[in-house]
């Protein structure tokens, strides 16, 4: 929804890219904008965390080994719903699974469906955009009527019509949620390469006589990658949220893997015996959303020119 | 400017007939056959061939294209697999309600957003600012549909306070003039239906508003902050009028120009936020209705609703796009982008 | 400037309303919670009915769904009715029938003097044109329960106007049951079925106690009672049934005293029920949930395989855990209560070592498993918590599942490919009669035969049930074949799920019917 917003206001994007300088220095000055950004170091802080959880997981899961308390998969029909006590720090679902161990395997799922889907929209969106800024005319028009078609379709219900024409699954979770924000960077690239591409060296590189994707990759998308590097983070956020959605409603991945909002819409219906069940899942996504924005927003502000001065 | 608006109504046509080409290709090309649902459990492969027979879905995909097409525009948009009634019917009835609960959730978002936002920016740095800005960050982290259920966890489950679905005590239902309960409550001249309009409002319009309040009162504080550094706001100080003064009447009416933007492209994606909500609070809306629909592969009405949201959502993107022309003079759109 | 007084003159605007909103919110809000019922003068003849979804329609030729069904025999009455506490049946417009040695005609003697709602007559003319439309050659494509219910039906005679006869193509002693169901057997007035286009799901005309007044779309249906009722008059003016999806927020709503019974609860939330002063309603259901294997390919095509796994499953403690006591653990595929059920039948009993070393010798380390996401009448927790469920039994004994879940109508496709091991599935009993269970596994099409079962005797006992009549011959008939079903276990039946229903202690006489209806006649409210 948010991304809605960003990507309509093509404007203040030109306006930002103008103040594009050499990528390195640019790249560099933003980590030590970011660096003085507190909130933006914490939620770095928390991805990091997040991310040494799921990847020892997977890890650990490759090998065969169990570093979680509990096989996070695994049914125990005599342990249904226990509250939350020293075994079990965060009580047992229906099936006598761990809610712990669950959501601990679950940010596997989560970071590797946001990170996987924000991959697929925006290599294809970087692609798409490129060309139609790049090349213009009948091109540029073509892509980004179909662009406008996709954005003119709210994205969840597109997310939920991918997912119940071809079925629940990580792999499908990450096309559909990755296939619906292509628009969204097809549209901030396109504006900031209408914005570069008549710089002066790009014009020099056109007179020496470079191809079009020599020119697009190492003169033009060098310089929007730090805007791209913002979109991608809070776009991480979204693509989390979008996951958790099409698991609440029962749209998300293949039984028995935990997945927060796959547990979030199972919990509902025990809201009176077992409101724990409800409680974390939440909060980890909430915080999950929560870091990628953070750091974004830090990222952002890093970028801008105007707070920069500031 | 009247060019302007003409050619960009003009492009509405090609996206729209390609939202309604996409639709069609996930509904009847990908999606899995409606017959078994429509049927029911005695559903045999012998019956379910004859009723695909019946309704054109053993027709070549191009044909039912056309077929849906040549009704469309001539509003006929077919009839619900699954209810057998008239797809435009099942939408009208339900529309109201998304569009009521829409409204009043933007009014919400708006009003307290700004309020925040205008807040935070003059107290930068106060814990006023910190504890509106947590807020804000909280408000676009937290699953909608998450927050909705606390909410009713709350609110109704446990202080009883307010109603939990629906959208007014059926008893005080008022005689359906525009579909909205608020104004037919008020043309009824009923008191008590309208308090029980807005009460049953309260909860869901709260969860739906509160990703876009957190986007108004970041846009809001940050646009005050401009402008509150401008040369013209320092003048104004200088010359020695109160900083009330200043902020009401030179501040807010220039930083609240993007914030009206903001506003109404937030109107658009709500529609989307609805589908969570209305499933949440079993809001009689379209959005609940669309999924219900997808999943029942009741491909008429899928396609009807798609095609009006669309409709709907790229109108909206064209009178923000006007507003905003409007209001801001350095806008020139002799050149049409995008 | 202008523009800028607009811009604040619109934000004003939108606080006030804003204000107003969150001013009127407070106040009103308390007052709701200790008088609910207090502040609306009609409440006190009013019952309202929260149900888990929107009934499809209310024409009973057209739909289906059990939604539909309880506020559908609310409106119409049948020829014949169930008895209030079992699947026997007894006269309803039809006073009393006969039939004639063959078993293939039925004379039906109607009540006289009934109106329907619209105030025609109802006769054997109405009763003539409502089986015309459901059988050939008026029948549609989209008459679920059309070639169910009057299947047999050869034509219909007028012999007076309030006498019919009906004539069958062969002998079917469930024809009866039939007449008695919600679905399809209703009579609906004549006059409304042109008025309406042979479609009244929208505007339902019936002789029953409750005439329709409303529906809005997703929100509720209103009836009021029909004073003119033939039968004992409805004791409450008008009846709400509301739809509420989620279970949670239906509790929520009954303990908040925004409906005064609701249904399709499950044992969760009993507690939460109980402790806000409301009643619980306990009603046996006619369904089964069960678990099948496709026993067309290897390795569940031998029957040893398939009681090995089944021998690994802890039905009871599965059952109890899974819908804490609010489903009997299934020892048939008949509920208990029906004809032809008898104690002695039994599945494979659990034995894990056993089954460890059965499946050992059989080579079994990997099945594959499709299941349903959604919740089914039969099987509250759906699909998928059920076959996660087994997993767990099967992973003990050394088997590994790989499931596959999918929406209702993506399963039902995923079923007819037969791509899978294991799948799940349960039945709604349509009429009480035995043979509307145990016909399943004899069934020709792939969709209905989920386990794809194959077996000549079984087959044969099939046929000799539809042709003997009523009574402890037919029984046996059943009894026998429910054993050769569990000697070749190619089901294993899982539960009978209950209804559970919850009310207000307000409500009088509340009563839910093992075939799924509320018929709200006779319910009152203090």
């Amino acid at each position: 929804m948010g991304k809605k917003y960003s990507s309509n206001s093509d404007g203040n994007l030109i306006q930002a890219a103008e103040y594009v300088e050499k990528p390195e220095s640019q790249l560099k000055e933003m980590w030590e904008t970011l660096r003085q950004n507190k909130a933006a170091v914490v939620g770095l802080f928390i991805i990091c965390f997040l991310v040494l959880i799921a990847l020892s997981v997977w890890v650990s899961g490759l090998l065969g080994k169990q570093i979680l308390p509990y096989d996070p998969n695994h049914s125990d029909m005599t342990k249904s719903f226990i509250w939350p006590n020293a075994e079990h720090w965060f009580g047992t679902d229906q099936l006598g699974r761990d809610l712990f161990s669950r959501i601990l395997d679950g940010t596997k799922i989560s970071l590797f469906v946001g990170v996987a889907a924000v991959s697929i929209s925006l290599s294809t969106g970087v692609l798409l955009g490129s060309i139609a800024g790049y090349r213009g005319g009948r091109t540029d028009a073509i892509i980004m009527r179909v662009m406008d078609m996709m954005l003119a379709i709210p994205s969840i219900l597109l997310a939920i019509a991918f997912m119940a024409a071809l079925g629940k699954g990580i792999d499908k979770a990450v096309i559909a949620i990755g296939l619906v924000s292509i628009p969204e960077y097809a549209r901030i690239v396109r504006a900031s390469i209408l914005s570069v591409k008549e710089n002066d060296y790009v014009q020099a590189a056109k007179v020496i006589g470079s191809s079009d994707s020599r020119i697009i990759m190492k003169h033009i998308l060098p310089n929007i990658i730090s805007l791209i590097v913002v979109r991608a983070t809070l776009g991480i956020s979204t693509a989390v949220l979008d996951t958790a959605a099409l698991g609440f409603l029962g749209l998300g991945v293949q039984p028995p893997f935990a997945e927060w909002g796959d547990m979030l819409g199972r919990a509902r219906g025990f809201i009176f015996n077992a409101p724990y069940t409800l409680i974390f899942p939440g909060i980890a996504i909430t915080m999950t959303v929560l870091a990628f924005n953070l750091l974004g927003d830090g990222l952002r502000d890093a970028l801008d020119p105007k707070s920069r001065i500031k | 400017m009247l060019n302007y608006i003409l050619k960009r109504i003009l492009m509405l046509i090609p996206v729209l007939i390609g939202v309604s080409i996409i639709v069609f290709l996930i509904m009847r090309v990908f999606s899995p056959d409606p017959a078994p649902i429509v049927l029911g459990q005695h559903a045999t492969q012998l019956a379910t061939e004859a009723w695909r027979q019946a309704n054109g879905l053993n027709d070549p995909v191009y044909l039912q294209y056309f077929n849906f097409i040549t009704g469309a525009l001539t509003g006929d948009l077919g009839t619900s697999y699954y209810t057998k009634m008239p797809v435009s019917k099942e939408i009208f009835a339900r529309f109201p309600a998304t569009i009521e609960l829409a409204l009043v959730a933007i009014v919400l978002a708006s009003f307290f957003g700004i309020l925040i936002g205008v807040i935070s920016a003059v107290k930068k740095n106060s814990i006023f600012d910190n504890i509106g800005m947590l807020i804000a960050l909280i408000g676009v982290s937290m699953p909608i549909f998450w927050l909705g259920i606390l909410l009713i966890i709350l609110f109704s489950g446990t202080l009883h306070w307010l109603p939990s679905n629906g959208r007014i005590d059926p008893m005080l239902q008022p005689v359906a003039v525009t579909g909205f309960y608020m104004i037919d409550s008020l043309i009824a001249g009923d008191m008590d239906a309208f308090t029980d309009t807005l009460q049953h409002l309260v909860l869901p319009a709260t969860a739906l508003a509160m990703y876009s309040m957190a986007i108004i009162t970041r846009m809001t504080r940050s646009s005050m902050l401009d402008t509150l550094q401008q040369d013209y706001i320092r003048t104004a100080r200088a010359k020695g009028i109160s900083e009330g003064r200043v902020i009401r009447k030179h501040a807010l009416r220039n930083g609240l120009i993007p914030i009206v933007t903001v506003i109404g492209l937030l109107l658009g994606s709500l529609l989307g936020g609805a589908v969570l909500t209305e499933t949440v609070f079993s809001w009689p809306g379209i959005g609940a209705y669309t999924v219900t629909c997808i999943l029942k592969s009741d491909f008429p009405v899928v396609q009807g609703v798609v095609l009006l949201i669309a409709t709907i959502f790229v109108m909206v993107n064209l009178i923000v796009d006007v507003i905003y022309a409007f209001l801001d003079p350095r806008i020139k759109y002799s050149k049409v982008k995008g | 400037m202008r523009k800028m007084k607009k811009i604040l003159a619109l934000a004003l605007a939108v606080a006030v309303v804003g204000v107003t909103m969150t001013g009127c919110g407070k106040p009103a809000a308390t007052d709701t919670k200790p008088a609910a019922t207090d502040t609306k003068p009609q409440a006190t003849d009013t019952l309202i009915y929260a149900q888990g979804a929107e009934p499809r329609g209310l024409d009973p030729a057209l739909v289906d769904d059990g939604e539909s069904a309880k506020v559908m025999i609310n409106i119409y009455d049948g020829l014949l009715q169930y008895n209030k506490d079992s699947t026997k049946v007894e006269p309803s417009l039809a006073k009393s029938w006969e039939v004639s040695p063959d078993g293939l005609s039925y004379t039906f003697h109607l009540q006289e003097g009934v109106k329907f709602h619209d105030g025609t007559d109802f006769n054997a003319e109405a009763v003539k044109v409502n089986i015309d439309r459901q059988i050939p050659p008026l029948v549609t494509a989209d008459m679920a329960y059309g070639s169910f219910v009057y299947g047999s039906v050869k034509d219909v005679q007028v012999v007076d106007k309030n006498t019919v006869k009906v004539n069958l193509t062969a002998p079917s002693t469930p024809f009866l049951a039939n007449l008695a169901m919600v679905m399809s057997a209703p009579i609906v007035s004549p006059k409304a079925l042109t008025d309406s286009k042979n479609n009244v799901n929208q505007a339902p005309v019936g002789t029953g106690p409750y005439k329709f007044v409303k529906w809005s779309k997703d929100e509720n249906i209103i009836l009021v009672r029909n004073d003119e009722y033939w039968g004992t008059k409805a004791l409450t003016k008008n009846v709400i049934f509301k739809f509420i999806k989620d279970n949670s927020a239906r509790v929520v709503a009954l303990n908040n005293g925004e409906a005064d019974m609701i249904d399709g609860i499950d044992a969760t939330v009993v507690k939460q029920i109980t402790d806000g002063g409301n009643k619980i309603f306990q009603a046996p259901g006619m369904n089964v949930n069960y678990m099948a294997y496709n026993t067309s390919k290897a390795p569940f095509n031998d029957a040893k395989a398939r009681k090995a796994v089944s021998q690994a499953i802890n039905v009871p403690e599965l059952v109890k855990s899974l819908y804490q006591g609010y489903s009997e653990p299934a020892n048939s595929v008949l509920p208990t209560f029906m004809e032809g059920y008898d104690k002695s039948i039994a599945q494979v009993s659990y034995d894990a070592a056993a089954a460890a070393t059965a499946i050992k010798a059989a080579g079994l380390t990997k099945v594959h498993m499709i299941a349903y996401t959604n919740p089914r009448p039969y099987n509250a927790a759906t699909g998928q918590t059920l076959a996660e469920a087994i997993q767990g039994y099967l992973s003990k004994v050394g088997v590994t599942v790989t499931i596959d879940s999918y929406d209702w109508t993506t399963y039902k496709e995923k079923i007819k490919a037969g791509d899978y091991d294991i799948a799940f599935y349960g039945w709604i009993g349509d009429n009480g009669d035995p043979d509307n269970f145990m016909y399943l596994l004899s069934h020709e099409d792939p969709t209905m035969n989920i386990a794809r079962y194959k077996n000549d005797e079984f087959n044969k006992l099939i046929a000799k049930g539809l042709e003997t009549p009523a009574g402890a011959e037919r029984n046996a008939i059943y009894t026998q074949m429910e054993k050769v079903a569990a000697a070749d276990a190619a089901w294993l039946p899982i539960s009978h799920a209950q209804t559970l229903c919850a009310y207000r202690p307000n409500i009088t006489n509340f009563y839910f019917h093992m075939t799924g209806i509320t018929p709200l006649v006779g319910v009152g409210k203090k």
